[in-house]
């Protein structure tokens, strides 16, 4: 057989496959046929509820009760799966392999990662000695580039990273030469650098060791930068398949072309973002050099963990304030201080004219009807007893506002204010939709007419429709109550459509506080530059991952080296990076970065 | 490093225990009715005897003061003498009071160091029993949780925690040692004579180890990398044997550690039936012939024993889940 018979022929051809969910008797998956080619990545896009990771689970033999291959062929190398089970089973973990989107729990915790790379080696080829699958599963894991692969080896999951993780599952999967890899959301828990990081991770090793990759996820960006070709599920039906460019360019469906339509996007056509406001008046909350660590006990006694340092903003009446960063950035504990949850180490929060971090709790209380938390997760932040007017009342009844008919009224006001109805006043917050719950918590924060409203990755589990819809509404009782936001999350995209001013968080710094449009086209911090390289979109990039993005993950905040925090990841980074900690500077009237290139680099 | 540092504040912790258990024991048995002495020395001994041994005893000196001698006694490693019984054996009646033997009272460390091994004998051999029949149904009933061997665990417990363990201990001796001639059963002499009350003591703790076994293995079953270990290609044997067994096996070596204390330190009904030679029996005749010392110094020896296995049942949690930091 020639090279080209070789690749022309299909590694895997599925036919009319269909599922069904035998308890409901309805089809999950209805008629899917594709093929995939050796050595080709292939991306399935769909929404949640779309069936891909059934389609997946079905691929790796891993489909349970009441779920059922009901119809259709799955051909592997021109053997049909669905016939054949026991070949099927045979086949995963050796030739098809499979990495899930939650490598925390995938591997038994109290074994060491090694171990179980190698056990697993031995399990499908038992004729491998445990010493060459030792040297084998060092190799990959420096393949995928975890630095002291030799060290971390003989570490034990809990001592992983997330992203370290998702890349020990990638090694596990590659351990026995699979001819097809199914990558199932594999970058979903991970932060944008990472995700990035595992993509590319991705692509090389498709070509390093020419394995054919199914690579299934949500986020059509990613899917497309990911694969040579990407394949659109909707409702259990593959709907479209095409190459990346030629599916942004002339989507056929019309579920593709309102994915693509109502992407947000950060560079072009971005929604009209409101300017900053004048910073000649009075800042509404004015954050100086706070600080926060917290006592862990690591391997060798005590440690500190430097969770906030060295913040700084002003936040002006009217802004839409954004606070990013990634995970282990320290927006939530900031958070916590903000709202006088906690009080910080060091430095001052002046909300209007009081320290929020020395104000008695007395006043605290006082203070709290005028800035208001929105909390993130929408199915823990409300009682599931009280009804929905109860919910809505209690912080009036708290700071003892109004007699009984008043409260009604305001509720009842700020309900059909959010948008929910008015008529649900006496039911149960059970029945409510995840946005429906967001709004109910908008709800409860403004009856009291605060002045800022501090919104804690509030949108974050909400879909893209319904995003939007929020961030109008936000903008609608911005206008209407003369609200200031604080928007503290993860979500870039997000974001660059709300905020007027942006800071961006690592490790527990602000290393660069700047308008908008300032820092999305001319960031004054390397780390800003990576986060923007890395956030997935289907336009063109203006920063290039290959650029502005290093190798590694954050540091841990305990025991933090001198000198610059991201110099270990910098591709800037030189001799006074390590000695010396930059300081938040101006780079113009509005833009503050805290980076030593900006004073030319040199040594003071 | 740490390991040392660790070692060496739980052996201090387990002191401080030792201590606060012996100062209580030692100040309960001097508050209680019933005078020793007068145990000792018969009850027709005149009152003015008495009060002279008393004296020459110590007995009568503050609490604090004799405390304190007694611990003084402990750092050398003596745990006094025991007030009744000689140094050859049998216990002395009360009717010597003229009292010549009183040099030759038995140590107390000889006699606990006597019954301890046999005590630990039988509570080793309770414990291998236990797990024999715990541990396959344990198992199994955790493998198919809700199906028949998860029900049959939780009848067979049930019928074990529901029988006495007196009457199962008398049943069985009648029916295997005397009926059948199988096993003998009363008093010790020789290996065989553990056997009977080691298998009604294994009999009484294997519920609590089927039932920790079903529990922790459902447990370990449901959680994902157990899921996922299939699809990677690891057979069934490799994730029931490897993966669920050391994952379930914290909570159990936690009972264990907790049966194990329990078994050293009160196997008083089981001793008592079979009149087997150990620590129990050693304790239920020193409590009625108020031996103080004796009672005292058994107190001690299984307290400290608690602390040790307690340190040994931690030290093997952490090597088998290294999240368990010291
Ligand atoms: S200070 Fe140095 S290491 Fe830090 S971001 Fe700037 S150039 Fe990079």
């Amino acid at each position: 057989m020639s090279l080209d018979m070789l690749q022309t022929k299909t590694l895997l051809s599925v036919r009319d496959l269909t599922v069904t969910l035998t308890t409901e008797g309805c089809d999950v998956l209805r008629g899917v046929s594709f093929d995939l080619a050796p050595r080709q990545i292939l991306s399935v896009i769909g929404e949640s509820g779309s069936g891909k990771t059934v389609l997946a689970r079905a691929l790796a033999s891993w489909l349970s009760e009441p779920l059922e291959i009901t119809g259709g062929e799955i051909l592997f190398e021109g053997r049909n799966l669905v016939e054949d089970p026991a070949f099927a089973r045979h086949l995963g973990g050796r030739e098809i392999a499979y990495v899930g989107g939650n490598p925390a729990g995938a591997l038994d915790p109290t074994m060491t990662v090694g171990a179980q790379l190698v056990e697993k080696l031995r399990a499908v080829r038992p004729e491998i000695s445990t010493q060459e699958a030792r040297r084998k599963a060092i190799r990959l894991l420096e393949a995928v580039k975890i630095p002291a692969a030799e060290r971390r080896f003989h570490e034990y999951p809990f001592q992983y990273s997330g992203g370290m993780m998702q890349r020990a599952m990638i090694v596990d999967a590659l351990m026995s030469d699979p001819a097809l890899l199914i990558a199932d959301n594999i970058t979903q828990p991970l932060d944008v650098t990472v995700a990035a990081q595992i993509l590319k991770l991705m692509r090389d090793l498709n070509k390093d060791f020419s394995t054919a990759i199914l690579f299934i996820c949500s986020s059509l960006p990613v899917a497309c930068d990911a694969a040579d070709e990407v394949m659109v599920l909707h409702g259990g039906r593959v709907v479209e398949r095409q190459v990346p460019s030629g599916l942004i360019a002339s989507p056929e469906h019309a579920y593709t072309r309102t994915l693509i339509e109502e992407l947000p996007t950060l560079w072009t056509g971005t929604r009209e973002s409101a300017p900053p406001p004048s910073r000649d008046q009075q800042a509404i909350m004015s954050v100086r050099g706070v600080a926060k660590h917290y006592e862990t006990r690591g391997a060798s006694g005590k440690a500190q963990v430097q969770a906030v340092r060295n913040v700084e903003f002003d936040v002006f009446p009217g802004d839409n304030f954004g606070i990013v960063g990634e995970s282990g950035c320290g927006k939530s504990s900031l958070m916590r201080l903000l709202t006088g949850l906690e009080r910080p180490d060091a430095g001052t929060i002046f909300f209007e004219d009081e320290n929020i971090g020395q104000a008695s709790p007395k006043r605290l209380r006082a203070l709290r009807r005028r800035f208001q938390l929105v909390l993130q997760d929408p199915y823990g932040s409300l009682p599931p007893q009280s009804p929905i007017g109860a919910i809505i009342e209690e912080p009036l009844k708290i700071h003892g506002l109004g007699n009984r008919a008043e409260r009604r009224d305001r509720a009842r006001a700020a309900m059909s204010e959010v948008g929910l109805n008015v008529a649900s006043y006496d039911s149960l917050p059970t029945g409510l939709s995840a946005g429906q719950r967001q709004r109910l918590n908008v709800a409860r924060a403004m009856v009291l007419e605060p002045r800022l409203l501090i919104m804690d990755e509030t949108l974050s589990a909400l879909d893209q429709t319904e995003q939007g819809k929020m961030l109008n509404l936000f903008e609608r009782l911005q206008a209407q109550h003369g609200f200031t936001y604080i928007f503290i999350s993860h979500d870039l995209t997000m974001v660059r459509q709300v905020c007027s001013r942006i800071a961006v968080m690592y490790l527990g710094e602000t290393v660069e506080v700047a308008p908008n449009e300032r820092l999305f086209f001319d960031p004054g911090h390397p780390y800003t530059r990576a986060l923007l390289s890395a956030a997935p979109t289907l336009e063109k990039r203006r920063y290039l991952p290959e650029e502005c993005l290093l190798e590694g993950e954050p540091p841990s905040p305990i025991d933090l080296p001198p000198g610059c925090a991201f110099a270990g990841r910098c591709p800037h980074a030189f001799d006074r990076c390590l000695s010396e900690t930059p300081r938040l500077q101006t780079r113009n009237a509005q833009a503050l970065a805290a980076c030593h290139l900006i004073d030319g680099g040199v040594a003071q | 490093m740490s390991l040392v540092r660790y070692l060496a504040r739980r052996l201090a912790q387990g002191a401080l225990i030792v201590f606060l258990v012996s100062a209580l024991i030692f100040t309960l048995l001097r508050v209680v009715p019933g005078d020793p002495v007068r145990l000792m020395a018969g009850g027709m001994a005149p009152e003015a005897l008495i009060e002279e041994i008393a004296a020459d005893m110590g007995l009568r000196d503050p609490i604090y003061v004799q405390f304190g001698r007694y611990v003084a006694g402990i750092l050398q490693g003596d745990l006094g003498q025991s007030f009744v019984r000689p140094a050859n054996g049998a216990a002395v009646g009360g009717a010597s009071f003229d009292d010549s033997t009183r040099g030759e009272r038995a140590k107390v460390w000889s006699l606990i160091a006597n019954s301890a091994p046999m005590t630990l004998q039988l509570a080793l051999l309770a414990m291998i029993f236990a797990l024999v029949i715990a541990l396959p149904i344990g198992v199994w009933g955790g493998l198919r949780p809700g199906a028949w061997p998860d029900r049959f665990a939780l009848y067979i417990s049930s019928v074990f925690v529901s029988l006495p363990n007196f009457w199962l201990g008398i049943v069985l001796a009648l029916l295997l040692s005397v009926k059948l001639q199988l096993v003998p059963a009363i008093g010790y002499n020789g290996f065989a004579y553990t056997i009977l009350p080691a298998f009604v003591l294994a009999i009484e703790i294997a519920p609590f180890i089927i039932r920790t076994l079903t529990v922790s293995v459902a447990g370990v079953m449901s959680q994902s990398f157990i899921d996922i270990a299939a699809v990677r290609g690891l057979t069934r044997n490799q994730i029931v044997f490897r993966h669920v067994m050391k994952n379930s096996a914290v909570p159990l070596l936690n009972l264990l550690g907790v049966q194990f204390s329990m078994l050293l330190g009160g196997v008083l009904v089981i001793e008592f039936i079979f009149d087997y030679p150990g620590l129990g029996l050693l304790t239920i005749n020193a409590v009625m012939q108020r031996d103080f010392p004796l009672i005292q110094g058994i107190a001690i020896v299984t307290a400290a024993a608690f602390v040790l296995i307690n340190i040994v049942v931690d030290l093997a949690a952490t090597t088998i889940d290294p999240r368990l930091e010291y």
